[in-house]
């Protein structure tokens, strides 16, 4: 059994703001017009009758809702500014009060990048693997099961979970558990693991990431997985992918507005009907290829877009998920690491409590160990550039630099020798052999994430919750096969 | 091959080429790395190390000038000691601004805090040759192809000698200036040492000036003195300096501290080491021409423990973006140090990772000059594409920096609510208008013919040969070009034959 190292999250010396007080007052009403005029597409008869309980306008014909914008600025008031999401062990909870900035994996990709260059299908044990890699390295914060269990089509999120949990000591956040049934199996689980009622509450070791579809519209099965979710006191978070051309408008502002819209009218409903339940905002808006139709997450002018969500969140008086990495690259190289720093500063700057991800290649489609190595160099880049400047009086040497005067050395000083440790420098990079060739800084994070799989086997479940787990999921196959066999000709 | 999709529209045969306006970084979003307290801190310790500990200089005109005015000078050591006051008021006599010109004068840069002016990276030695791709050493052709590359380029302000003109040995720095001007309308800034190559040097910029009074006025060229830590000057260094001050030209004095050989192994420590030498040369360029144009900068490097060798970049930045401060609590203009990656060649991980953060950062600390785009293996290797690879990142930093339009327009309420819940906006007028300026294509984002996106590294090697095959900015007068090369020839004779 393998210790996990303790978490390094961006805490950055200063914030900065990026939109004025006015900028974000004028996107709010943007947003509150258009929920209040146009309002949501709502496919679920359930939910829109818990709107239009609460006192939202309900078109049953058209399947839309319509928020007041006083109905909306009342329940979002009761949304709590922050919270605690729980760790298996303790000392990996995440206290989201806007100092720190953690950093999930990303999720949920699909493939497997093979050494020799070939792909397959994900599967659970994938799922596994890149847990234990995560668990390992103190840049991610909380894990998002990275790959789709592939391999259980009707129940694959439960079983992402089932793989996840044993494997990592962290947050688990799923971005996946669609529908009420699933969400209630979800539930289950986090509370045989939270073990009583009280700490599922208070250290909820599972939370959820629930999108929308753009423009202007909910899924029915998320928003009742969500409801069920939020019932149980696990926090649950609302994305917008609103792609600018094809599924909002052609400018940032637009997609952004229309975005928010998404998501607010879905935090809206989670506070009607459990007020102060823990929730997150989560913008994560593309620019569509005008020639392909393609989803684009990193184009020059999109950067900002991000930062503008984890505004927008804090302006809604809720903390974010926000977008940082997820490159379009497909393979590990220049691009990806060029275009992750942007939004990851940018965002960290902002005070954005949580944000998704690291490790995934094409758009968050492809799995590649190496690629987690090198994102988590990346983030303690910016994690050590952000960090308080130190002019201390150690710090600031001046006794040492009279003591060597002009034009000696400082080889052999002994505040040299003390403070060349503190030093920090990436184990990826200027590297040698012992042949003294130089080490393609992908070939250490390669070796790097091969040791850690061959080490690292963080503290294991304890044997009767492994037990509840698998009896949790076991039961949720069983009925989506008797569901199966019930659909059947 | 096509040319890239913001390419200027081809100029008739012959004719000279349009070089694009630039593109500097305009953030009206700041950061800062130090507080106040902090940046008093340090500037407390800079000149106690100036009152106590002292600064060495190898010159006994510049000795002569910091006696004459007040500092303590002891000739046996040749270590000068500085009374806080005179450093003070040699300050108050430097400029916060001024205008670094171009021999077009719309890519004149009027130096202003928040508006931040990149160049080019140099002084390297070696080059990935641009048609064989071979390494070889490099050459003053590599400037000229550099130069050009960089006047195409609206992210580049101004033009470092990229390489060193190493076929033409002691008067290299003085050819660089004339493959410079020859291929660029942009400002140039050489790194001319020594009081004779400096004088040739300031022929030149009279001849591209037009007269003395207009090199005073609009200097179309500057020049950066690199100190030697910890707390010395350079001999040729210092003549230089002082001969390009007494033209008018601006001067910039660079430190480039390494934590654990020539500086403390701490970064404060470092940078007091290099702020005290910079602060240094600036008195006594002001106690000798006072009001003359100079600019601080420091660069902070990090000895290996492993091996001693040099490192520009570790995991932390911090100290790349917080001279700038330190600059500007002086008084003074700032160059800050971004680029110039330890990656050993260009469109790697590492050469993406290492620089991905600085036009941001730098951006953010609001230096007015900025270096240096084009550079591998720690300032040494000429790769063709990596210019083009960092400019990449330089607009992607620009465009996030950009303040967002929130207006009517660009929030598109209308256009929301006819499309309304569950449709889509391909069809809209509204974006039929937008798509076409919503998404400017980065080396990322060029379609490859059977689908997906093009190796961003390949894209940025065929702008290189775009660049080259098309772009041929307007050309030095005919006169003036030729009294350059009368000047060289004379400076070949006195100061070392060419090779």
């Amino acid at each position: 059994m393998s210790s996990t190292p303790s978490l390094a999250p961006i805490r950055p010396a200063r914030h900065a703001r990026f939109l004025d007080d006015g900028q974000l007052a004028d996107l709010r009403a943007a947003t509150l017009e258009i929920l209040e005029e146009v309002g949501v597409h709502c496919p679920s008869r359930p939910v829109r009758a818990l709107y239009a309980e609460h006192g939202a306008l309900v078109d049953e014909e058209r399947e839309v809702v319509r928020l007041p914008a006083a109905l909306v600025l009342a329940a979002m008031a009761r949304a709590p500014r922050g919270y605690t999401m729980g760790a298996r062990d303790p000392a990996f909870d995440l206290v989201l009060d806007g100092t720190a900035l953690y950093v999930a994996t990303d999720g949920c990709g699909i493939e497997v990048l093979e050494p020799g260059g070939g792909r397959r299908a994900s599967t659970a044990a994938d799922v596994a693997t890149a847990a234990r890699l995560a668990d390992a390295i103190p840049a991610v914060g909380f894990y998002w099961p990275m790959l789709s269990a592939q391999d259980y089509p009707a129940t694959a999120p439960l079983h992402e979970l089932l793989a996840s949990y044993p494997n990592t000591v962290k947050h688990v956040q799923t971005e996946t558990v669609m529908g009420a049934r699933p969400a209630r199996h979800a539930v289950e689980m986090a509370r045989v693991l939270a073990g009583d009622e009280a700490t599922l509450r208070a250290r909820p070791p599972l939370s959820a990431l629930i999108c929308t579809i753009a423009p202007l519209a909910q899924d029915d099965e998320g928003m009742e997985g969500a409801l069920v979710l939020a019932a149980a006191g696990l926090p649950v978070g609302f994305m917008s992918m609103a792609t600018a051309g094809s599924t909002g408008p052609a400018t940032i502002p637009g997609t952004v507005v229309a975005g928010d819209a998404e998501i607010v009218a879905a935090l809206t409903l989670v506070q009607l009907v459990y007020p102060g339940a823990p929730v997150f905002h989560s913008l994560m808006p593309g620019v569509m290829d005008p020639r392909s139709g393609a989803f684009l997450a990193t184009p020059w002018e999109n950067e900002i877009a991000y930062v503008v969500g984890v505004e927008l969140a804090h302006a809604w008086g809720v903390p974010t998920l926000a977008g940082v990495f997820g490159t379009d690259a497909r393979t590990p190289g220049w691009q990806a690491a060029a275009e992750a720093a942007v939004a990851l500063t940018l965002c960290s700057l902002a005070g954005a409590e949580t944000g998704s991800g690291m490790g995934l290649l094409e758009s968050c489609t492809l799995f590649t160990p190496e690629q987690l190595v090198l994102d988590a160099d990346l983030h303690e880049r910016v994690r050590c550039t952000l960090a308080a400047f130190d002019t201390s009086r150690e710090a600031l040497a001046l006794d040492v630099i009279r003591a060597v005067g002009p034009k000696g050395h400082y080889l052999y000083e002994r505040h040299t020798r003390d403070e060349m440790r503190r030093r920090r420098f990436s184990p990826l990079t200027g590297q040698a052999a012992p042949d003294g060739r130089p080490i393609d800084p992908l070939d250490a994070a390669r070796a790097e994430a091969a040791r850690i799989l061959a080490e690292h086997h963080p503290e294991p479940l304890d044997d009767a919750t492994a037990r509840e787990l698998a009896r949790i999921v076991a039961a949720a196959d069983r009925e989506a096969e008797a569901a199966a066999a019930g659909a059947g000709p | 091959m096509a040319g890239p999709d913001d390419a200027p529209g081809s100029p008739a045969p012959g004719a000279p080429s349009v070089t694009p306006p630039l593109e500097p970084i305009r953030s009206h979003r700041r950061i800062q790395f130090l507080d106040d307290e902090q940046l008093d801190r340090l500037q407390e310790a800079t000149l106690r190390i100036l009152e106590e500990v002292g600064v060495r200089f190898p010159s006994d005109r510049a000795l002569e000038i910091l006696g004459d005015h007040g500092a303590r000078v002891d000739r046996a050591s040749q270590v000068v000691r500085f009374p806080a006051d005179l450093v003070r008021r040699a300050l108050g006599d430097a400029p916060r601004t001024f205008t670094m010109a171009a021999r077009d004068p719309r890519f004149d840069l009027r130096l202003e805090e928040g508006v931040s002016y990149f160049t080019t990276d140099g002084c390297g030695v070696a080059t990935i040759d641009f048609d064989t791709r071979e390494e070889r050493p490099s050459r003053k052709s590599d400037v000229a192809e550099m130069a050009r590359i960089a006047d195409y380029l609206a992210s580049i302000g101004f033009m470092w000698p990229t390489v060193s003109a190493q076929d033409h040995g002691a008067t290299s720095q003085l050819h660089e200036i004339d493959a410079a001007v020859n291929n660029t309308v942009k400002h140039f800034q050489g790194m001319v040492m020594g009081s004779g190559p400096a004088r040739r040097a300031v022929e030149m910029a009279t001849v591209l000036a037009g007269s003395r009074e207009a090199l005073r006025e609009r200097p179309p060229i500057s020049d950066l003195i690199c100190s030697i830590a910890p707390l010395a000057h350079d001999h040729e260094g210092l003549e230089a300096a002082l001969v390009f001050a007494a033209a008018g030209i601006p001067v910039g004095m660079l430190a480039m501290p390494t934590l654990g050989t020539t500086a403390p192994a701490t970064s404060a420590g470092a940078l007091v080491v290099g702020d005290a030498e910079v602060i240094s040369g600036i008195v006594l360029l002001q106690l000798a021409f006072p009001g003359t144009p100079v600019f601080h900068s420091i660069m902070k490097a990090w000895a290996d423990p492993r091996t001693g060798g040099y490192v520009g970049y570790s995991l932390d930045s911090r100290a790349r973006y917080a001279p700038v401060e330190i600059a500007h609590r002086w008084g003074l203009p700032s160059m800050g140090a971004c680029f110039g990656t330890d990656a050993p060649t260009a469109g790697t991980w590492q050469a993406g990772v290492e620089v991905a953060l600085d036009p941001l950062l730098g951006g953010m600390a609001g230096p007015e000059l900025v270096t240096g785009m084009g550079l591998d293996r720690t300032y040494t290797l000429l790769c063709p594409e990596a210019i083009i690879l960092d400019d990449d990142v330089y607009q992607r930093a620009r465009h996030a920096l950009l303040a967002e339009e929130v207006t009517d327009e660009t929030l598109a309420l209308d256009v929301i609510a006819s499309v309304g819940p569950g449709g889509h906006f391909l069809a809209e007028q509204h974006t039929r208008v937008h798509m076409r300026t919503s998404l400017k294509r980065g080396l990322t984002h060029e379609l490859a013919p059977a689908g997906g996106y093009r190796d961003p590294v390949e894209v940025a090697r065929e702008r290189v040969a775009w660049i080259r095959a098309n772009h041929h900015p307007e050309p030095l007068e005919a006169a003036k070009a030729a009294e350059l090369t009368r000047i060289l020839a004379a400076a070949d004779r006195e100061l070392g034959a060419p090779q």
